[in-house]
């Protein structure tokens, strides 16, 4: 437990009302909600939710015990809806039922998953049966009805999971007026792994290399906080120097995932000069990855306690990289805005409302751009942040591009960001001695990734082995908003709108 | 012109030179050509790939996007990404291949047109790396469909995804490769 997570246990029948006072006294936000299984010690189940604001370094942590027998408690989804996608999890996976959901369906598993089957139940079993026919999908044993749009002229429009581009799966249904859509049912979760079942058994130690690939474009954000989350159980203070790296590579990961996505959004409008100059620079950050960790992706450099190489040591190479892309950027930038039809197709697409955006908990560069200054680098300082000067950018526009102007801006931000942290000096060591994880901790860990906010929550067990890891990546609390953007819309707009918020399909479906 | 063309027609040349299969039914030329020799004849020049995420964790997709780039620009090599499965002589998949996804690359394959290939990209392609032993995973495109050829990597750099594809049409136009998977 550490300084900045206030734990407060409350009766499962008070929970809803907590939740709601807190929300209205504090201005704070759900940021993430999950179970545990704690039915071999505390013979229940807790149901633990986050909340943190903007102005407060600070996370309050409600949480309330469940008995089997009587699984069931309030649902919170009306009063503070960012939380209607957590229950559905939460139901998925531990047979938790909220009283009162507005949505009975299953949120994780398809159709052929067994009915009262919870995978995260520490004593969940399945036969072999049920996991063929799950795969084969042909026995629907759970049915799962898309909302029905009816009306003159309607149409449905399924699309998916394999899409025509190089992109993750998800199955999309419009329901769409000639090309106007009326409403998006999106269903997602097909490349559900098991991720959270999975750390659980591994060590802390390799649970890292999990992390990294839970959401490729991310995997260096992914570890980060995971390993802050571990560093904070096991009461490990990192050094200046590991923290000014960490500091860096997440904002170098920031800059090729922004740039890349500027440089994608072409393919939306069939810019294609554009796309293939996106596609070269963000080719130039990747080669500038692999030269300084061995990894395009970054991965394999950040380990619990500390990092495997002084990447500073490579300065020139690191400026020489910096100094071009900053160049090129600033070309790409002319040539997008220069582009009359490229700037008129992103103006006004995929709005996503203020409100809407608020609601839902909707967090980065989509919140960013709705208005929202959500940026948990600023309202609780990690790593090196404290020390540098970072501006949080926000737009009111909420659209298509709203969201490419805000990634320009931030990428002129990562750079500045990547500058000071390379001209400073730093002593000492790359890593810190780390013992044994203390038995029966858990610590929150949480950074800021390219999409946005990135929590991870650990928890060890008796033996100091994993026992809970819930990890919450930025697609999981947008994607639910993205369906708010869509109506009204022409469908050959929803490449555009998808791909301005970019959402990892991976990171979401764990 | 007409005395021409009467003198062709009396000497039966024709303007355009027709292979010789061609005067046999369609249903026949497709017998003469077997599958093997199709197979080194197209797939020698050109390769046709539809991808499939089976459930991977974004990054060998995004190296795949990388290939079309400028830098590796993979299309100078008559290799390209196509939309449709109808289209693809190749199913590239990644991923561990999830349960819930299972289905969907079954179909993907089926749809497309004989002879095809199948390409396993990435680590937990092969034997489902990281995520092995998952509940929600079949450990590999292996226990999935018939893989013709693997390349390693985690994910893959651009690099790597070219070579072993180059050797694969290499492979099949020499004919030593066995399509193990037609
Ligand atoms: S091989 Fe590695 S990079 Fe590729 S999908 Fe699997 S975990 Fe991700």
């Amino acid at each position: 437990m550490t300084e900045n997570e206030e734990y407060v246990e409350v009766e499962r029948d008070e929970f809803r009302a907590y939740c709601v006072s807190l929300c209205a006294e504090r201005a704070v936000m759900l940021r993430l909600m999950f179970a545990v299984d704690e039915r071999a010690t505390d013979n229940c189940f807790k149901v633990y939710a986050v909340f943190s604001g903007q102005n407060k370094d600070t996370f309050y942590i409600p949480f309330f015990k469940i008995k089997e027998d009587d699984p069931k408690y309030q649902s919170i989804t009306d009063c503070v809806p960012a939380a209607h996608w957590y229950e559905r999890e939460i139901r998925d996976m531990f047979g938790l039922i909220p009283e009162g959901h507005p949505d009975p369906r299953r949120l994780v598993f398809h159709e052929s998953f067994p009915a009262d089957s919870h995978p995260l139940r520490k004593d969940w079993k399945i036969s072999e049966t049920d996991l063929k026919e799950w795969g084969e999908g042909v026995v629907k044993k759970v049915p799962h009805d898309f909302l029905k749009v009816e009306g003159k002229g309607i149409c449905e429009i399924p699309v998916g999971p394999v899409h025509a581009g190089i992109i993750e799966p998800g199955h999309f249904r419009f329901s769409a007026v000639g090309e106007t859509i009326i409403n998006l049912e999106p269903r997602l979760f097909y490349t559900h792994k098991g991720t959270e079942k999975l750390f659980e058994s591994m060590s802390f130690f390799d649970g890292i290399k999990l992390a990294e690939r839970v959401s490729g474009a991310s995997s260096f954000s992914h570890s980060i906080a995971y390993s802050m989350a571990v560093e904070r159980m096991a009461g490990i203070k990192t050094i200046e120097k590991i923290k000014a790296i960490r500091t860096f590579l997440l904002e170098l990961e920031r800059l090729y995932n922004h740039i890349g996505d500027i440089g994608y959004m072409c393919a939306g409008t069939a810019l294609m000069v554009g796309q293939a100059k996106g596609a070269l620079i963000k080719e130039k950050l990747l080669q500038l990855n692999e030269k300084l960790t061995g990894s395009r992706f970054l991965r394999g450099i950040n380990k619990i306690g500390g990092v495997t190489k002084d990447v500073f040591l490579q300065k020139f190479e690191i400026s020489e990289t910096i100094d071009m892309v900053e160049e090129e950027f600033k070309d790409l930038l002319k040539l997008l805005l220069g582009q009359a039809i490229h700037v008129e197709r992103l103006t006004g697409t995929g709005r996503l409302p203020k409100e809407i955006a608020a609601k839902l908990g909707v967090t980065g560069v989509a919140a960013r751009a709705s208005g929202l200054s959500d940026d948990i680098r600023k309202s609780h300082p990690h790593l090196f942040y404290y020390k540098l000067d970072l501006k949080t950018y926000t737009r009111t526009e909420s659209d298509a591009l709203a969201r490419m102007m805000l990634r320009a801006d931030e990428v002129e931000c990562s750079l500045s960001l990547i500058r000071a942290l390379v001209r400073r000096r730093y002593y000492g060591n790359i890593c810190v001695d780390v013992g044994e994880i203390p038995p029966d901790s858990f610590a929150l860990g949480y950074t800021e990734s390219p999409r946005g906010s990135l929590f991870y929550w650990v928890k060890s067990d008796q033996d100091g082995k994993p026992f809970r890891v819930k990890l919450r990546s930025p697609s999981y609390c947008n994607w639910p908003a993205v369906p708010y953007a869509i109506p009204g819309n022409i469908v050959p707009d929803f490449p555009l709108c998808n791909k301005s918020f970019n959402l990892s399909y991976s990171g979401c479906d764990m | 012109m007409w005395l021409e063309i009467l003198n062709n027609v009396r000497s039966r040349k024709k303007a355009i030179k027709f292979p010789k299969t061609f005067q046999k039914s369609p249903d026949e030329v497709i017998e003469t050509v077997t599958p093997v020799k199709k197979m080194n004849k197209v797939f020698g020049k050109s390769l046709r790939i539809r991808q499939v995420d089976a459930g991977s964790c974004n990054a060998c997709e995004w190296e795949c996007n990388m290939l079309t780039n400028p830098i590796y620009d993979v299309q100078r090599f008559g290799v390209d990404f196509v939309p449709s499965p109808r289209h693809a002589d190749v199913i590239l998949a990644t991923g561990p291949v999830s349960r819930q996804m299972e289905l969907a690359l079954k179909k993907t394959y089926i749809a497309m047109p004989e002879p095809k290939l199948v390409i396993s990209c990435g680590d937990c392609a092969l034997d489902g790396g990281i995520y092995k032993g998952s509940y929600a995973t079949r450990d590999g495109v292996n226990n999935v469909l018939p893989v013709n050829c693997h390349i390693p990597g985690c994910p893959p750099p651009p690099k790597t995804i070219v070579k072993e594809l180059l050797k694969l049409m290499r492979g099949i136009s020499s004919g030593s490769y066995p399509p193990k998977g037609s």
